[in-house]
């Protein structure tokens, strides 16, 4: 399926996972040093459902983000299509 | 944020080329008067925190450039 224009809410779902990964990569550095915060792991694997769900919806828009089985890929095989990551 | 700024007064030659800077400044991180981060600190949302750098307010300490202050101010150091 060619990709014409993505829809907005697609940057708007983009900007969402971005943020979600920031605050993941951050509660990832603080749980490296206090792993026995109740609190912050519950926030990560909050965090971590909310991706899940985000990537879920954003792969419905736009296709695999991710390569080697970490995304689902459609037929015909779609991970090469543009618009590439540096084109969105 | 800014309250951890240091200030020294350089020597100032009277053969210096240049007009002198009579006071320098620097800004010191706010994990250096940390220690060890404690728990439950008070956090940014998360666009909030995409934006500022980090999830913590408590360590959030952007760079303030003078220069722009001054201009801001519009006086000439």
């Amino acid at each position: 399926m060619s990709h014409k224009q993505l829809p907005p809410e697609f940057y708007q779902l983009m900007e969402d996972l971005q943020a979600v990964d920031f605050v993941l990569v951050e509660l990832t550095l603080y749980l490296d040093t206090h792993p026995n915060d109740m609190d912050a792991i519950k926030q990560f694997n909050e965090f971590a459902k909310k991706r899940k769900r985000l990537k879920k919806q954003i792969e419905q828009i736009y296709g695999p983000l991710q390569q080697f089985g970490n995304s689902y890929v459609g037929y015909p095989w779609n991970w090469d299509d543009t618009p590439w990551p540096w084109q969105i | 944020m800014s309250s951890n700024m240091k200030y020294w007064h350089p020597y100032i030659s009277p053969f210096d080329p240049c007009p002198p800077v009579r006071v320098k400044r620097y800004n010191t991180p706010p994990n250096l008067y940390m220690g060890f981060q404690p728990y439950g600190l008070e956090q940014f949302s998360p666009r909030e925190a995409l934006h500022r750098g980090t999830l913590w307010p408590a360590l959030f300490s952007p760079y303030e450039s003078p220069v722009e202050a001054n201009m801001k101010k519009g006086m000439r150091e």
